[in-house]
């Protein structure tokens, strides 16, 4: 199905305070129990020497890929893409709790909540952007670090924080790129803590894949191939058993 | 037939029209249940398993089980649902029926012995086509191959339901690599017991020469005849138990003839 929106965040590094009132923000909106959260802050701590001193907060939380490794492992198909906006949520209901997409996720956006049992992540607050609103961080944010809008609109302010924009950066690597919607403008975000990882699968998934699918398919095409031989030679003998 | 015997045919006839009590209403409701529940659980848990990495079920039914359900969490909820009332029932049987009907099922006939070693023996070669010539030993009330399947099944059920149970109960497991193997772990169970039901399908619905065990899954008999060519020493035992029975009954008509002459 086509995706009519795609929404997400533009982050501006250089105006965050760290004053992490968003977390703040979206662990009320969003009923985070701790000592869990959905998005973060990451301090990349003092680089340089004095007085070219530089330090970068960087706000952080799920990307909101094109193509989220979280998806391809998904059992249940709890975790998708949202038709409409594009975001990439989470049925709590279908989860199954296995937490292959915790593993899979290459920027740890996800964890499983071990009191529900489920797994959890930044919804970009859907229930809020559904009746015209911006996600509770985006609307906390004191210093205008956050953004948040639909890139295929043109006139959003992300499109248009974009459009000005002299450096834009997404975190991704040569051999980790699911496309993230989240773009960071001027700060040196590609650095060691923030860039992705390459997506984990558990041993109890690679052989599944690579065991118990193919041993099962073949199990299964043995058998109807036998039974087909069988019921071939049936009919071209007769059913010779009670005729008289 | 690998065990042909003369039989005249007046005997024959007689064989066909004697009627000889296979299964019991517990054997056969539980085989009724068990397939209305793979029914149920087959496609709607193979609906389940989405994953793109996966890759085994078409979009197509996914979807489909999907609308037919309102959803995902109703599919997956409706999969452990139907889960619980299958485990539900089957130990409820197995507690309820376990001195009437599960332990003389199992002493009686689930054990493999020596002719059913053989007959492992001889039969997957002569479905190769080798040792024709070689005679099949005689096969109690199911064959060793009956008995296979039925380790099969047992084994596969006790996974499924174990493993399916971990995963309806997930909230409450506090490792999620306990749920990460169950997952592979039930998928294994389902294909190999599904492998052999397409066995067991075929020779119970379709294999000419098995078609009487078809129709004793709803009426609980078999013909004599039957019994007879397919499960030999089941039926000489079952004579047997006959005759003992009627040398009893002749033994106390006598006794009480006995009895009669002697008032007199």
């Amino acid at each position: 199905m086509a995706q009519k929106n795609r929404y997400g965040f533009v982050i501006d590094v250089a105006r965050c305070i760290d004053c992490r009132a968003c977390l703040v923000a979206c662990r009320v909106e969003n009923e985070v129990s701790l000592p869990h959260t959905r998005i973060w802050v990451k301090d990349q701590g003092l680089r340089g020497t004095f007085p070219d001193l530089a330090r970068e907060f960087v706000p952080y939380n799920c990307m909101h890929c094109e193509h989220p490794p979280c998806i391809e492992v998904c059992t249940s198909g709890a975790t998708f893409k949202d038709p409409d906006n594009g975001l990439v949520l989470v049925d709590q209901e279908a989860c199954i709790g296995c937490g292959l997409c915790v593993e899979a996720c290459p920027y740890d956006a996800r964890y499983l909540d071990p009191t529900r049992g489920v797994v959890d992540k930044c919804t970009g607050c859907v229930h809020r952007v559904e009746r015209g609103e911006e996600p509770a961080c985006v609307a906390t944010c004191l210093g205008g670090a956050r953004m948040f809008g639909d890139f295929n609109d043109p006139t959003s302010e992300v499109s248009q924080a974009l459009a000005r924009a002299t450096q834009v950066r997404q975190l991704v690597t040569d051999e980790v790129d699911p496309d993230p919607n989240i773009y960071y403008l001027n700060g040196d975000v590609m650095q060691t803590g923030l860039l992705p990882r390459l997506p984990r699968y558990t041993t109890a998934e690679t052989l599944w894949r690579g065991v118990a699918i193919p041993a099962v398919i073949a199990g299964i095409t043995l058998s109807f191939l036998g039974q087909a031989v069988a019921f071939t030679k049936q009919l071209i003998e007769g059913e010779q058993e009670f005729e008289e | 037939m690998s065990h042909a015997e003369f039989i005249p045919l007046a005997e024959r006839k007689r064989l066909r029209v004697t009627e000889i009590k296979k299964h019991n209403l517990a054997n056969i409701l539980t085989h009724w249940f068990n397939v209305a529940m793979w029914a149920l659980l087959l496609p709607t848990g193979l609906a389940i398993l989405a994953s793109p990495r996966l890759g085994i079920v078409p979009e197509l039914w996914q979807t489909l089980m999907r609308n037919v359900f309102g959803g995902t969490a109703n599919l997956i909820e409706f999969h452990y649902s139907v889960g619980l009332v299958w485990m539900a029932v089957l130990t409820f049987n197995i507690l309820l029926g376990f001195r009437k009907y599960f332990i003389p099922f199992t002493r009686e006939r689930m054990f493999l012995d020596a002719d059913d070693i053989e007959w492992l023996k001889v039969k997957p070669l002569q479905m190769i086509g080798l040792a024709k010539a070689k005679r099949l030993p005689p096969q109690d009330v199911y064959n060793a191959g009956q008995k296979l399947y039925m380790y099969m099944v047992i084994v596969g059920t006790l996974t499924i339901g174990l493993t399916g149970l971990i995963m309806t109960f997930h909230k409450l497991i506090p490792w999620p690599w306990l749920i990460q193997w169950s997952l592979p772990i039930h998928f294994s169970a389902v294909g190999m017991v599904v492998a052999g039901l397409i066995i067991h399908v075929y020779m119970g619905a379709v294999f000419p020469e098995e078609k009487e065990a078809f129709f004793s899954m709803f009426t609980g008999k078999v013909s004599a005849w039957y019994a007879r060519r397919h499960h030999a020493k089941w039926y000489w035992r079952k004579m047997e138990e006959e005759m003992d029975w009627e040398d009893r009954v002749l033994a106390e008509g006598r006794a009480l003839k006995a009895d009669e002459s002697a008032a007199d």
